[in-house]
């Protein structure tokens, strides 16, 4: 194998990690910063219905 | 209130202004503007009055579109003003006003002295290329009707005009907040690091992650809004224009700014296209429709008349 090819390969592999990584950490932070208590009632009338459509 | 409302204002004139002032650069003190008149002509504006000896002689003139260095255009005429201040060089073809013209020129001389070689970029006003690609983004290449893409969301959100609204507003913000992001990670991560070849699966990626990332904010943010439009918000994923902008914007190596408007383009364009045929589809509904083309089929052919349509768009140029 070419160590070029090896190289470019293992740096994708990296950069797309790193990527998914931050962007991962981010999506994380945004939803503990925004957090919304889901309401309980809400839940039990969903689970009361039928939920065919 | 009122504070953050001219706030708002004074940083949208702010924008525009810088918009218009990019068209403005030359590349030489002397010059003050270089513009393009017609199809054919360009016009230069100098700060002081040139030699006519100078600048009626068109071999200290050559130019050349910025991609293709190596095809020198041909000079027919220069043509010099009363006050000796502005220059016209007309040329033997048409030119094509939409790519930056480079043109070199001799040492300029102006009242005997001589001002040095000046390289000038000419180029439409910047603020006029972002509106051709918003607009052909948005008619004259509409994604629905003329590339058919995002046909599933098209015809599933199309029966109710309240529906086709929220799901256009929706799509139309996501869209230009996923494209702007991907211009970013494709000038600055893929393109570096020649992984250009994963575009697709990046694209992908970041507009789910878009998505997820709207989702997330607006329900905290904005939650009426969030109980208008949340359920639209998941079927952006599945909608083709959402992956086809990204792709396209890469392909032809938009700045930042036409990224934003070519997103902004086919976000309108979509709600237009959802819009139209959400009015004609609420009216089919009373309409006495022949039992075999209840349903999708007339929805298709009604389609297919818009596209028709909006072939009447193919030759529009505003800018």
């Amino acid at each position: 194998m070419d160590p070029a090819l090896v190289k470019l390969a293992l740096g994708g592999v990296a950069t797309l990690g790193c990527i998914g990584l931050f962007f991962g950490i981010g999506l994380a932070i945004a939803a503990q910063k925004f957090h919304v208590e889901p309401d309980p009632k809400v839940e039990a009338v969903l689970h009361t219905l039928a939920g065919a459509q | 209130m009122k504070s953050i409302r001219s706030y708002h204002l004074l940083v949208g004139v702010l924008v525009v202004a810088a918009l218009f002032l990019t068209g403005c650069e030359t590349g030489h003190k002397f010059v003050k503007k270089t513009e393009f008149k017609d199809t054919d002509k360009m016009v230069l504006t100098f700060a002081g009055p040139v030699d006519e000896a100078w600048a009626k002689n068109i071999a200290n003139f050559s130019a050349y579109e910025k991609p293709d260095p190596d095809i020198v255009l041909t000079i027919k005429e220069a043509v010099l003003s009363s006050d000796k201040t502005k220059l016209t060089l007309i040329f033997a073809a048409p030119l094509n006003t939409g790519e930056a013209h480079i043109l070199s020129t001799s040492n300029i001389m102006s009242e005997g002295q001589d001002l040095g070689a000046a390289v000038l970029t000419i180029k439409k006003l910047y603020f006029g290329v972002l509106m051709t690609i918003f607009l052909g983004a948005a008619l004259i290449k509409n994604f629905v009707f003329t590339k058919y893409l995002g046909l599933c969301v098209f015809f599933g959100c199309s029966q109710k005009r309240s529906t086709a609204i929220g799901m256009g507003v929706v799509f139309t913000i996501v869209i230009a907040f996923a494209a702007t992001m991907a211009w970013a990670l494709y000038q600055f991560v893929l393109k570096p690091y020649q992984l250009t070849f994963l575009n697709i699966v990046v694209f992908i990626g970041l507009v789910s992650l878009s998505v997820q990332g709207v989702d997330t904010i607006l329900r905290k943010v904005n939650p009426a809004l969030f109980k208008a439009f949340g359920v639209y918000l998941v079927l952006v994923i599945a909608n083709c224009i959402a992956i086809a902008v990204p792709l396209i914007l890469a392909d032809n190596e938009y700045t930042g700014w036409e990224s934003f408007s070519l997103a902004l383009g086919a976000g309108i364009g979509f709600l237009i296209a959802l819009f139209l045929m959400a009015c004609v589809r609420e009216k089919l509904e009373l309409a006495k429709v022949p039992p075999s083309f209840k349903g999708l089929p007339i929805a298709f052919v009604t389609a297919g008349l818009f596209a028709l349509a909006f072939l009447g768009f193919s030759g529009l140029s505003i800018y």
